[in-house]
């Protein structure tokens, strides 16, 4: 009973299902934590944001105090830098600001502010939700107040929900004469934003500001950008000001939000914070480690290949992408039946393909091959010793190499260029095999072997050439584990061959 | 378009009629069967003599083992009185580096396939042998000369050159499907399947041909000397079995194939074991052979003597 629960294949199974769970458990972590992608050559975008606070000392006591992201919320900050030359910085992390305290000063003040955060759209837009604060309704005297209801009323004909048909209102041109009517002389971007907000509290519906910035590319010294918050009865929603637009857009970043201010200075005047955004482009790995940094799992990085100097992870990016190759010899030779000179020989042969190009390097090798085979006939008059005669054969073969290298370079062909690229020994094991076999067995059988090898060269090839197979394999490389157990799985195969369901059809039932 | 898919039929008709796989063969049959420990006493054709003779399995008489490359000039002295001989690579397999000489004279050596060597040449073939040329894996190899198979006439028009040999795949001691291999002019006087040898499906109780066929494909003649096939009968069949039967004791492998050749005054000779023998048999007896070694393994008793095994096949009602 239990020699049946544990058969071979079982347990085999059974690894290969929890390999295949940690795969992708490892392909979560990574890209989750490490930004990892499926798609090769992805670069994140990193934006660097300069806040630069700016106030008049007024000769007292200075203290600044700015709401910046919290990292624990909608993107991932990699790097924060202060300059602020005399003044003792603390953050303060509950709420969500930094502060800035000095003696006071006499100069115009400027302090920055340095955020690097990459571009986390994934995380984008997960809000926590605070307490509602009570509906403060605005004061208004008589005419306010009318001209209010009769924004109100035209307000019903646009779409959407209140804080759209509110934001749409003020937004269409020209304006309408009321809403004209209702907004100072010389309104800004904030000011119209509270005047909706007061609105809004008509309607009872809590509303707020949010502040933040709006990431764009080289944008500069710009005063922070608004959005309207408006609570729905169960969760706070955001609008964009301007259009209306729920959500949170993908490159906007919340400084503030809820009742604090996105500023307070004790000790200025004329304080005002503007910001500036540049963005530049780093590849995922090489952000990788910072973001793990970022997330406090630098040591398990550190501990993965990725964490190794860039020369290392080249090579091992051919590593990782031989299990595939071997699993690929393993099916054609096991389940598809094809016979081929040499188990991982089509393999190496695949891997020069991908480095020479497929039918440069196909041509290449069939000359190398066929000149090979040309010199090894000569050679077998000879009646040379085993280790003598193979070792010509590899002679011949680097001969044939150089001087294929030589005519490529000087006649520009590329199918010469690539000889280079081909294992020298086992293009002349490989020699060597088909010459016996073509002594022994003919030449058709020679040849049908060497073809099938390059069948299967080419089918290796085909799957190992694709950058995103290479990809995928280096940047998730527990594959390789779940490649293990597929392909010891493949051992306990005891079905028929592709290769014998012809080569026994005579004896099929009812034929 | 799809024509070619004809010659393909589907695995559940290949498992209605009990054909056994490679992958199958290997992995339920070979893996469990066979100890690897065991390889080298078949791989190893000196070993395998000296067993067989222990066994009281007829075998060619040994002439002389060369083992090392110095040894090779004293293959004159070795040879000195056997008018005709054969010189094969220990650790060789399907006939590779076989030389068979027939008559020599000074310094010409001539070959059943009609060549005449000369020493030289005959040196080179012997140093070729021991440097793994033909061996497995081109591992370094002994050559062994042994005494010629005087053939025996019954089979002279079945086969074109070559040996004619009789393969009995035998398992769990029990012979399980014997063929018989007849060399062509295509097959280069080999007895290889694949090379285009005609294989004949022989009746495991009577020796008598079931049917023939030559690269996959039923023929009822012999393709050079036009011999009819259905007329072939194995003579001394109960021997043939019990050398098959006798193997099994003698080499302890649960799985093998026995090549046999007839020899005019000596009866059935073992030529070598095969401890993984191929699946052509089954075309060549048309039938499955995981049929066969389930019905042994289900039916037949155990712990028989070589003897009561034949017996007990010979007597089998099937």
């Amino acid at each position: 009973m239990i020699k049946k629960l544990f058969t071979v294949r079982k347990v085999l199974t059974l690894l290969l299902l929890l390999s295949a769970a940690f795969a992708g458990y490892g392909a979560y972590y990574k890209i989750t934590y490490w930004g990892f992608d499926f798609r090769p050559n992805r670069t994140a975008k990193v934006w660097n944001i300069d806040a630069r606070v700016s106030f008049v000392p007024t000769g007292e006591p200075v203290k600044v105090s700015l709401a910046v992201p919290s990292a624990k919320r909608n993107f991932r900050i990699l790097n924060e830098d202060v300059r602020a030359q005399g003044y003792e910085v603390r953050r303060d992390v509950r709420n969500g600001r930094i502060e800035f305290t000095s003696g006071p000063q006499e100069k115009e003040q400027n302090i920055y502010y340095r955020l690097t955060v990459y571009d986390n759209e994934e995380k984008r837009g997960k809000l926590t939700d605070e307490k509602i604060p009570p509906l403060e309704k605005p004061v208004y005297d008589e005419r306010q107040k009318q001209t209010a209801e009769e924004i109100l009323a035209e307000a019903e004909n646009f779409e959407g929900i209140w804080p759209q048909k509110i934001i749409g209102i003020f937004n269409k041109e020209p304006l309408s004469p009321a809403v004209n009517a209702f907004l100072p002389v010389k309104v800004n971007q904030k000011q119209r934003a509270e005047k909706m907000i007061e609105l809004l509290a008509l309607k009872s519906i809590p509303a707020r500001l949010v502040h933040g910035v709006r990431l764009e590319e080289g944008k500069q010294a710009a005063e922070a950008d608004l959005m309207l918050e408006a609570y729905d009865g169960r969760k706070w929603r955001l609008f964009d000001i301007n259009t209306g637009k729920p959500g949170l857009p993908e490159n906007f970043i919340i400084f503030q939000r809820g009742s604090a201010s996105l500023l307070d200075v004790a000790g200025g005047r004329e304080s005002k914070v503007r910001f500036s955004a540049l963005r530049s482009v780093v590849s995922s790995f090489k952000l990788a480690g910072h973001r793990a940094q970022a997330e406090g799992y630098r040591r398990v990085f550190d501990y993965s290949i990725y964490g190794l100097p860039l020369l290392e992870q080249n090579a091992l990016k051919w590593l990782t992408v031989f299990p595939l190759g071997i699993l690929i010899v393993v099916l054609m030779r096991n389940v598809v039946g094809i016979k081929t000179m040499g188990t991982f020989t089509p393999m190496l042969i695949a891997m020069s393909l991908v480095k020479t190009g497929f039918w440069a390097g196909l041509a290449g090798f069939s000359v190398i091959i066929a000149v090979g085979l040309l010199l090894r006939a000569l050679l077998s008059h000879l009646n040379l010793l085993l280790v003598p005669r193979i070792s010509s054969v590899v002679i011949f073969v680097i001969l044939i190499i150089q001087i294929l290298t030589v005519a490529g370079y000087r006649t520009g062909w590329e199918f010469a260029s690539s000889a280079v690229f081909f294992p020298i020994i086992i293009t002349a094991w490989i020699i060597e095999r088909a010459s016996i076999t073509w002594e022994e067995d003919g030449a058709s059988n020679a040849l049908s072997e060497i073809f099938y090898s390059m069948v299967t060269a080419a089918v290796t090839y085909l799957v190992i050439s694709s950058e995103y197979i290479r990809h995928i394999t280096f940047a998730f490389n527990e594959i390789n584990l779940v490649i293990l157990f597929a392909v010891m799985l493949l051992g306990t195969y005891t079905g028929y061959r592709l290769t014998e369901l012809k080569r026994f059809s005579s004896l099929a039932k009812g034929r | 378009m799809f024509g070619w898919l004809k010659n393909y039929s589907l695995p559940s008709a290949l498992k209605a009629n009990g054909v056994l796989g490679m992958n199958a063969r290997n992995y339920k049959i070979i893996a469990p069967q066979n100890d690897r420990r065991l390889y080298p006493l078949v791989d190893d054709k000196v070993k395998t003599k000296v067993l067989a003779g222990k066994a009281g399995i007829n075998t060619p008489r040994l002439i002389g083992v060369i083992e090392y490359q110095h040894q090779v000039k004293d293959f004159p002295d070795v040879i000195k009185n056997a008018p005709q001989f054969v010189i094969k690579p220990a650790h060789g397999s399907g006939g590779k580096g076989v030389l068979v000489v027939n008559r020599w004279e000074e310094d010409r050596f001539f070959t059943a396939s009609g060549k005449v060597l000369s020493f030289r040449e005959v040196f080179g073939h012997i140093s070729n042998t021991l440097s793994g040329l033909f061996s497995l894996g081109g591992q370094y190899d002994v050559a062994l000369i042994e005494e010629t198979v005087n053939f025996s006439d019954l089979f002279k028009n079945f086969s074109y050159q070559g040996v004619p040999d009789v393969r009995i795949i035998v398992y769990k001691g029990y012979p399980a499907m014997a063929m018989m291999r007849l060399a062509t002019a295509e097959s280069g006087g080999r007895a290889n399947l694949h090379q285009g040898a005609v294989g004949v499906g022989l009746d495991i109780r009577s020796g008598k041909t079931l049917r023939a066929v030559m690269h996959n494909r039923p023929v009822s003649v012999h393709p050079d000397t036009g011999a009819d096939l259905s007329k072939l009968v194995v003579p001394f069949w109960r021997e043939h079995l019990l050398i098959g039967a006798k193997a099994y004791e003698m080499t302890g492998l649960g799985y093998l194939g026995a090549d046999i050749v007839l020899d005019r005054d000596r009866g059935p000779m073992m030529l070598e074991l095969n401890a993984r023998p191929g699946l052509a048999i089954q075309i060549a007896n048309g039938s499955g052979l995981a049929t066969v070694v389930k019905k042994i393994e289900k039916t037949y008793p155990v712990g028989l003597t070589p003897e009561e095994r034949v017996g007990y096949i010979l007597n089998a009602v099937s």
